[in-house]
This record gives structure tokens, C-alpha cells and sequence, in this order.
């Protein structure tokens, strides 16, 4: 007790050393922690958006559609039959929300003047309003079922049409049968999904008429929107069990099976977050080590008297360590204490971010501290505290009693 | 039975490539419950002596021994244990730990013997009580005149009951009146408790209380004098 009561009566006695080692800490925690907890808001926005736009939670196709259906998507539809029975069984889990069929196609739209090749998704428009909501319609109004011809054309594809609000189309494609046919459809309006790639090739419209153009009463997938993203894993796992059962030949896919963009950005994002904790480690390790050895030199004479009183370097050692271990614990729980109180002050801010790479839309910055986040940027002062205080602390025990003793 | 044994001891240092021998091959044996008391200008290798029978330092020729134990045989941590258990020093300028109370100070060498607090308050109060401090403990050293802070030192040093006791000129920094009273007080502890002490200074009036008088000229004893028998036998606790 004693030992520790020294250790703490040490911290408190250089004032203004402490303060500036608690300083430094403190940056350190802040910093990480504030960024850390951006780049967590960050991906969030960017994994709920690709949900909400376009992924879903989970995708259920024909078995091999994965495999093989990008070059003959005709034959990995799923049938009506099949549908049937699997949307009445993934509706009854009560994780999920809600269950939409969508039939997707490439086609060429034409405006009487120019074609353009396009990703069609054929969908039902009510449900598909409440899974896509990240989905924003940016002119003219949004499909509904009773629009058999309406479609919604992504924002840049609009723009590069140019076209107006309830301009009359036609949509051509290969049916599932391998001749070719088309379609008429009326421009109800143009979306942003998010993500400026799809935006500008993608074509919305109404499952039933986009089942006609394609002669066929199948789906390519089903989309299935969960209450939590966190249930992901257990649903897919859930249902694969339950497929596998029923002898359905389906396979499934995960948002994340099928998010590759987010996954790069993800890790981009995190590789950029380990060069700066590394900075950060650097700047405020220098910064302590420094006014650590300051106080080891300083105290050189009480550290020959405690020597000569017989403790031991590794004693020696530990002082300095608990000192380094007490400004730690102080500096990291007042830094916690402030990112916290700076993250909610950002956040409610609402500053306006620029737009992320790739993205088309924008978000107010916001700043998530996750109590996994705070206690990792906790330790992370605490541990730079103990190690910077290693240098000075070995230093203070190899000193030569004697010499030591001189300065006194 | 001797508690210090020093064989041909000689240290020598290097000042500028030129060495300067401070010890110069010294055979001393000093016996349980001597009061000692080292003399020698300054420069003569007092301190050099001191530092080697405490284990601060080693000698570049010979062998110390205390307690028959040969100290070039002792790595770093046992000789640390050696001076926590068995010496106690008392050094010119205190040398007590700023930031404690007295009675934390002289708790100290206790708690680095791993002794349950409790039991360490109890007895370094007691210790404190033998200096004369009864009244001071909950004093820092800046709340204490140089005399009381070696009273405190010396407590410190006596806590741990140890074998011999190291005072390197504890009075150099203390007005006459102040020295002849720290003086008074170590000869005490002599004679009541049977400690062993090695006084250095560079006076010539601190004799009242020596059994023996060294005189230390250049690194060599040039006089012995044992003055009177040893003032008691060994009356250590435990
Ligand atoms: N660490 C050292 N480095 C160099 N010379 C030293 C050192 N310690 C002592 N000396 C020299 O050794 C001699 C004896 O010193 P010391 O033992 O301190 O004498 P005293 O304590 O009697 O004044 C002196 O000449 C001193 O300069
Ligand atoms: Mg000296």
C-alpha cells in the first residue's frame, strides 16, 4: 500500500509534468476514438445503405445461379412453385421483415434517339418500397403496383437519356427462351441508390411486366430484409438448415457474401486507421518518454537513498511503472470520458460530410462510440502510459547506487 | 563475532585516465556493538569505505565480508536483500523521500521487506518514538528542521533492526549544537540496543560516544584506537 501511496504522491507532485503526460494520453484516446467511432458511422452508412438499396440481408437463389447464372440467367430461375413455398417460410421467422421476389435482366433502352445497355431488376414495387428505403427518388414519383408499365430510371441513366418525367420508353432483351422482344415502359421517375456505378445503368419496373417481356412466370432471387442486420449469420444458417430439409435446391447469399465494394472500403478505411493509430502511438510515446526520463533524472538521488535501503531494480522498476500505469488509468479515463462528450457534440451538429468515394449521396457526420471502441482506446492509453514508462524506468534502475547517491 | 570483515580491500578510480586509489589494500574487522567512528580529511576514502561495506559498491582488490558472507559471491538482488535486512545508512543530507510523512519514510525499508503495513505503522512509530519524534510523524521533511529530518533518517535506518549501521558525516550539514545531540542520540542507540556503528566524519569532537577511533589517511588506516570495552552485548530483539 505504501508502495502505491509513493507511486500516486509521485504523480501528483510534478504538476505540470503529470499534465502534460495526461495531455498527451488524453490526445491519444481522443484522437483514435473520434476517428475510430467516424469510420464506424462511416461503414454503417455504407452497409445500410447497400442493404437498403439494393442487397437486402439475404438473397435466395436457384442452386448453381452463383456458379453459373451469369451466363445463362434463364436457367437458374426460381419457379413459382418454389417461390410460393419459400416466402410463405421465410415470412414466418420472426427476424424477418419482409420477403420480395426481383427478376433481373440486362436490356437495351431506347428513347427513339440512342440506346443504352441496362440492368433491369423486374420487382414488386409496394414491398420493394419498404426494403429499399435508402433508395431515394430524386424526380418524379415513386412505382406502384398498379403502374404495370411505370419504371424508375437511375439517376444518371435519366440524365444522360434525357428524357422528362413520363416519357414513354422501350426496353429490349433476350427472353428466357433466346429470342428477342420488347417492351414499352413510361419514365416515372429517377432514384439514387447510392452508389453513382449503379445509378447510372439501372432500371426499375414492375415485376409483371417485366416477367412478360421475358416470357417467364420465374424470379432470378429473393430478398430478404431482416429486423437487425447483427441476425444476419443465424438466419442465413437457420435457413439453410431449414432448405436443406425440405430438399429445396437453393442456395443463399449474405449482404456481405455480396458486398465486395464495402468490404474494399472497409478495409482500406481500416489499413488508413492502423497507420494513424501507429502515428498517434509514436507522437505520444515521444511525448512521455520524455517527461518521464525528466522525472527519472530528477529524482537520481532518491532513487540512490531507496537503493541503499535495499529495494531491488525490479522494485525500482515497478515504481516507475505503477506512476506510469496511475497516469494511464487517469489520462485514458478522462480521455474516454471527453471523446465521448465531443462525439455527441459532433454528432449533433449535424455537420455535412463530403461525399465518400463512389457515393451519390451525403450524410451529416456522426460519430459512434461503441463501449467495444471506448475500451479498446481505453487500454490503448493505459498500455502506451506502461510502455513509454519502460525506457525510463530500466534507466532508473541501472543506475550506480552511488553515483546516484552524489546528487543528493 | 564479527559483523564486518574487510580483506585487502583496495579501490581505486579513474579521474582523467590517471587513476586515483581511494582504498588502498585495507584489512579492517569490526566487531558486534562497536561504535566506530572513521576519520580522515577530506578526500581520505571515508565514503568510498562506507559504500563498500554497504554493498553499494565493489572493491577492485579483496573481499568484504559481512557476516562471514563474501559479497563478490552476491548478485545485485541479494546484495539489495543484504542492505535491506542487515545495514542501515544515514547519509550527510538526509536523503528522506520528499513526498512522505515521517512516519511513511521510516515505514518505507519496511514495506521493501514486504511487512504488512499495519504492523510497519506500529513499529517505525515506535522508532520514531525512539528519536525523540513521538510528536512529528505526521510531518513532511520540508515541515522538519535539519535536525528532526535526521532524527528521522536515523529512525529509518534503525527500523529494520539491522546489523551496523553506515553514517557518512550525518552531521556535516547540522549546526554544532544539532550535531552533538544527533551524536548524543546514535551513542544511545548504542548502548541501549547493542547496534554496530560505523561513523564517518571529518571532525575531530564527535568522541564522547566511540568504543574505537579509525583514522583514515590516503586511503590507508593509519590509526586504531579502541578507546573502551564494547558498551553492551547484543540485545536484538528476536
Ligand atoms: N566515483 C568516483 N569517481 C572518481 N573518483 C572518486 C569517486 N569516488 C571517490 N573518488 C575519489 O576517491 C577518493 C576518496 O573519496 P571519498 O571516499 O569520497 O573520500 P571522503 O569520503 O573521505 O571524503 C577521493 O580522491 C575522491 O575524489
Ligand atoms: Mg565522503
Amino acid at each position: 500500500m505504501l508502495k502505491l501511496k509513493l507511486a500516486l504522491l509521485n504523480v501528483l507532485r510534478n504538476g505540470r509534468r503529470s499534465f502534460i503526460t495526461l495531455l498527451a494520453i488524453q490526445f491519444g484516446v481522443i484522437s483514435l476514438i473520434l476517428m475510430g467511432g467516424f469510420f464506424a458511422s462511416m461503414y454503417e452508412g455504407m452497409r445500410e445503405t447497400v442493404i437498403r438499396s439494393q442487397l437486402g440481408h439475404i438473397q435466395i437463389y436457384s442452386e448453381g445461379f452463383n456458379q453459373f447464372g451469369s451466363q445463362q440467367p434463364e436457367e437458374y430461375l426460381i419457379s413459382p412453385e418454389v417461390l410460393e413455398q419459400v416466402v410463405k417460410q421465410v415470412e414466418g421467422l420472426e427476424q424477418v421483415a419482409l420477403v420480395t421476389p426481383r427478376l433481373n435482366f440486362t436490356g437495351l433502352l431506347t428513347d427513339g434517339s440512342k440506346s443504352l445497355a441496362v440492368i433491369v431488376e423486374g420487382i414488386n414495387p409496394d414491398k420493394e418500397a419498404l426494403l429499399s428505403s435508402a433508395v431515394k427518388l430524386t424526380q418524379g414519383e415513386d412505382l406502384f403496383d398498379e403502374d404495370i408499365e411505370g419504371a424508375l430510371i437511375g439517376e444518371g441513366l435519366f440524365n444522360s437519356l434525357n428524357v422528362e418525367v413520363g416519357a414513354s420508353l422501350t426496353l429490349m432483351a433476350t427472353t428466357a427462351d433466346g429470342s428477342f422482344d420488347a417492351r414499352d415502359i413510361t419514365a416515372t421517375g429517377a432514384i439514387s441508390t447510392g452508389t453513382r456505378e449503379v445509378d447510372n445503368r439501372f432500371v426499375r419496373m414492375n415485376l409483371k411486366h417485366a416477367q412478360e417481356l421475358m416470357y417467364t412466370q420465374g424470379v432470378t432471387r429473393l430478398v430478404v430484409l431482416l429486423n437487425d442486420t447483427e441476425q444476419t449469420d443465424a438466419v442465413m444458417a437457420l435457413l439453410q438448415a431449414e432448405f436443406a430439409a425440405k430438399g429445396l435446391a437453393l442456395e443463399l447469399r449474405s449482404w456481405s457474401n455480396l458486398a465486395d465494394y464495402y468490404h474494399e472500403v472497409v478495409n482500406l478505411f481500416d489499413g488508413i486507421f492502423t497507420v494513424v493509430q501507429f502515428i498517434v502511438l509514436a507522437i505520444v510515446l515521444l511525448g512521455i518518454v520524455n517527461t518521464m526520463v525528466m522525472a527519472v533524472m530528477e529524482r537520481t538521488p532518491e532513487i540512490g537513498t531507496i537503493r541503499a535501503m535495499g529495494a531491488t531494480r525490479f522494485e525500482i522498476i515497478s515504481l516507475f511503472v505503477s506512476e506510469a500505469v496511475i497516469l494511464g488509468l487517469i489520462g485514458s479515463v478522462l480521455g474516454v470520458v471527453f471523446a465521448i462528450l465531443l462525439a455527441q457534440g459532433i454528432t449533433a451538429s449535424e455537420i455535412m460530410m463530403p461525399t465518400p468515394p463512389g457515393s451519390s449521396q451525403t450524410y451529416p457526420i456522426r460519430i459512434f462510440t461503441s463501449p467495444d471502441l471506448l475500451l479498446k482506446n481505453g487500454l490503448f492509453g493505459l498500455t502506451i502510459a506502461v510502455i513509454s514508462s519502460i525506457y525510463p524506468a530500466v534507466k532508473a534502475s541501472r543506475m550506480v547506487i552511488t553515483q546516484a547517491l552524489r546528487f543528493a | 563475532m564479527s559483523v564486518v570483515k574487510l580483506q585487502q580491500v583496495s579501490r581505486a578510480f579513474e579521474v582523467g585516465n590517471k587513476p586515483i586509489v581511494a582504498l588502498d589494500k585495507l584489512d579492517l574487522t569490526l566487531e558486534e556493538g562497536e561504535f566506530v567512528v572513521l576519520r580522515g580529511a577530506s578526500g581520505s576514502g571515508k565514503s568510498t569505505l562506507l559504500n563498500l561495506i554497504g554493498a553499494m559498491d565493489n572493491p577492485d582488490g579483496g573481499e568484504v565480508l559481512i557476516h562471514d558472507q563474501a559479497l563478490s559471491t552476491l548478485s545485485d538482488k541479494q546484495k539489495s536483500q543484504l542492505r535491506s535486512h542487515y545495514i542501515g545508512f544515514i547519509f550527510q543530507s538526509f536523503n528522506l523521500i520528499p513526498v512522505l510523512t515521517a512516519l511513511e519514510n521510516v515505514q518505507y525499508p519496511l514495506s521493501l521487506q514486504k511487512i504488512p503495513d499495519a504492523q510497519a505503522k506500529l513499529r517505525a512509530a515506535e522508532a520514531l518514538d525512539q528519536v525523540g519524534l513521538a510528536d512529528f510523524i505526521h510531518r513532511r521533511p520540508n515541515q522538519l528542521s535539519g535536525g528532526q529530518m535526521q532524527r528521522v533518517a536515523i529512525a529509518r535506518a534503525i527500523v529494520t533492526k539491522p546489523d551496523i549501521i553506515l553514517a557518512d558525516e550525518p552531521t556535516a550539514n547540522l549546526d554544532s549544537e544539532t550535531s552533538i545531540q544527533i551524536m548524543d542520540l546514535l551513542g544511545e542507540l548504542n548502548v541501549q540496543t547493542g547496534l554496530t556503528f560505523l561513523f564517518a566524519t571529518h571532525h575531530d569532537f564527535v568522541l564522547s560516544r566511540a568504543s574505537r577511533v579509525l583514522e583514515l589517511k590516503d586511503g590507508k588506516i593509519i590509526k586504531d584506537d579502541k578507546l573502551r570495552g564494547l558498551t553492551s552485548v547484543k540485545t536484538k530483539a528476536g
